[in-house]
């Protein structure tokens, strides 16, 4: 005779309800399914938030005194209201014993009424060909290089920007408005920053076409690593007439408001979970209760009390594993269309993957899924492992 | 907002300034590629636009194709002999995503509008064309002009010049040498700005290549016979 083990005992009692059965591990899968892309999502806007900032090439940002809110919703509508800064800030800041460079920035944004059909708005970078290209290290050029110039009609077209207008090396682009013609020395590979749709021009060159000599829009600050950049940050603060915005402080901001946000749909995730855990409860408890014959003569022919319990909590963790396997499968199977759909909810969202789904997270999903099993399946399995043989027997007679 | 007191973290009242203040920096350093829309040849404002071409439509819908999904090098090899010209540089290559929108009347096919870019002297063109179902322009259009000429350009008047023509016309313009032999309607559209020849040539090469995509994507080629090779 062949001997069966408890585990096809088990799983045979599940294949019996199938329905009901799916229907479980269906509800733990969506919870598992969730969690995991919770998890890896928190993990990958972090890691994209993290590799955005570093590519800025600085972790201080000074700025005219004005509100960028407004400045950035002027520049979006029509360029107007940019605010400015006298380049002797750049000098001071420099000399600060823990800035390691600084590097100045002019930015200057067009309508050029000839983009589509109503116009549309251009934005171009004044900056420093000495120290801007060190800082910005990590950007790839496509095509030919950096002008070396300070005052040149020269200019590096971002990736966007030379696929729109059809510009490479070589070509010449004229300066809406102003209908300065400028030759382009440099297209930049996507970077999937604000860097793709920027051009790129000598700072004098800027200050020059668009009448704002001496004039700034912002100072980017590279500390040295040594550097206490808290103790930094508060002496720039106390600077006139700019405002200074770490990055750091930036990054820690907006973490700060997804981790509020997150808050909320790890709420939602714990209730789907205990409300699949209670799925499990109830399945198998019901199981169980129609098994209460079948139980006792189990017990009758000599079964234990702990080989009852045994056989009733392995059904549970068996639907709880299935339910995880299939969740995590589903989570990885959707992490892009999940990264979409995240991507185009929230208002900012950094340009590397948002859903960051790896093995540990995949191990820690399916430990916590069999918890949740091994926690669910006591109450069902202690209920089935005290019944008593005669009771159960007389009370089916009965019914 | 306060626009003269440094707002430090944290500081009571002003931490919502301050968030403000980092949100919106934020989105000026880190969200400034929103200036510049998705590149590509797609109408800005679809529903808009098929109204504005095709007054009579109910609705459309839009396809989207490329040289390479559709037959690859050869297919490239036919439109660059079609065309008179190769595809050239970084961005007029066979990969390029075309949009194509089928305009609709009830459930009556009435046309199609298609769009495509266009190295001009000192930036890019977007040349759109609305047609008929033969094939015939009935509106032409640039959505993007960047040009010393685009006011010219831009006039009714100019754009109103390639209304009735087809890609059986064009076959006869070459876009290399700019001639037409034997001179036909092609040579009687007239350049707005003389002083802008190289994006007139450009505006015409555009048409061509748009007629001679749509005509392979969307017509099944009626206009292959009328090609002399």
């Amino acid at each position: 005779m062949k001997k069966i083990s408890v585990f096809e005992v088990a799983y045979k009692n599940l294949l019996r309800k199938k329905t009901r059965s799916l229907l479980t591990v269906l509800g733990i899968a969506m919870a598992a399914w969730v969690l995991v892309s919770l998890f890896g999502f928190n993990k990958g806007y972090e890691t994209s938030l993290n590799k955005d900032i570093d590519n800025l090439g600085f972790q201080m940002l000074v700025v005219a005194k004005g509100c960028p809110y407004e400045a950035a919703t002027l520049m979006l509508k029509g360029g107007t209201g940019l605010k400015y800064m006298k380049e002797e800030i750049a000098s001071a800041v420099a000399a600060e014993p823990e800035v390691e460079g600084v590097t100045a920035m002019l930015m200057q944004v067009v309508f050029d009424p000839n983009k589509g059909e109503s116009g549309g708005i251009s934005a171009f970078l004044g900056v420093d060909p000495a120290s801007f290209p060190k800082m910005k290290s990590a950007l790839p050029f496509k095509s030919g290089g950096w002008f070396k110039e300070l005052e040149t009609f020269e200019a590096v077209f971002g990736y966007e920007v030379a696929e729109l207008e059809q510009r490479e090396v070589g070509d010449l682009y004229l300066i809406p408005e102003k209908e300065v013609e400028v030759k382009v020395v440099g297209v930049l590979e996507r970077t999937g920053t604000q860097d793709d749709g920027t051009i790129f021009l000598p700072i004098r060159t800027v200050q020059r076409v668009f009448a704002v000599p001496g004039e700034l829009t912002a100072i980017g600050i590279k500390v040295k690593k040594e550097a206490d950049i808290k103790a930094f940050e508060d002496k720039m603060y106390k600077l006139p007439d700019v405002q200074v915005v770490s990055l750091t402080q930036v990054k820690t901001t907006i973490m700060t408001l997804v981790s509020t946000a997150r808050v909320m749909v790890f709420s939602i995730a714990l209730i789907a979970i205990l409300i699949a855990m209670m799925g499990v409860i109830n399945t198998v408890l019901m199981s169980v209760m129609e098994r209460r014959q079948e139980i006792g003569i189990l017990k009758s022919m000599g079964a234990m009390a702990l080989d009852v319990f045994k056989l009733v909590w392995l059904e549970t963790i068996i639907l709880c594993v299935s339910g995880g396997l299939i969740g995590t499968a589903l989570a990885l199977l959707t992490a892009r269309l999940t990264d979409l759909l995240v991507r185009n909810l929230l208002p900012y969202s950094p340009s590397g993957g948002l859903v960051a789904i790896d093995l540990p997270l995949v191990l820690m999903t399916l430990g916590v899924v069999t918890a949740i099993g091994l926690a669910s399946g006591i109450y069902p399995s202690w209920k089935a492992a005290r019944m008593r043989p005669l009771d159960t027997i007389r009370s089916e007679g009965e019914s | 907002m306060n626009a003269t007191t440094n707002v430090r973290p944290g500081s009571g009242a002003g931490s919502n300034t301050w968030r403000m203040f980092l949100l919106a920096t934020a989105g000026l350093i880190l969200a400034a590629a929103a200036l510049y829309a998705a590149v590509g040849c797609d109408l800005n404002d679809p529903d808009r636009d098929v109204k504005r071409l095709f007054p009579e439509s109910t609705g459309y819908k839009t396809l989207y194709v490329s040289i390479t999904k559709r037959g690859g090098e050869e297919l490239l090899r036919k439109i660059e002999a079609r065309l008179g010209d190769t595809f050239k540089g970084l961005f007029e290559t066979a990969d390029v995503p075309y949009t194509m929108y089928e305009i609709y009347k009830g459930a009556d096919l009435v046309g199609y509008i298609h769009g495509v870019n266009q190295k001009g002297t000192y930036g890019g063109l977007q040349v759109f064309l609305a047609l008929d179902l033969r094939g015939v322009i009935r509106g032409f259009y640039f959505q993007k002009l960047t040009s010393r000429a685009a006011k010219a350009f831009r006039d009714p008047a100019f754009g109103s010049q390639f209304l009735g023509l087809s890609l059986e016309d064009f076959y006869r313009y070459d876009v290399v040498t700019g001639k037409e032999d034997p001179v036909g309607p092609v040579s009687r559209i007239k350049n707005s700005d003389p002083a802008s020849e190289q994006d007139f040539r450009a505006a015409l090469r555009a048409t061509k290549k748009n007629l001679v995509l749509v005509d392979e994507f969307l017509l099944g080629n009626p206009h292959l016979k009328f090609f002399k090779g």
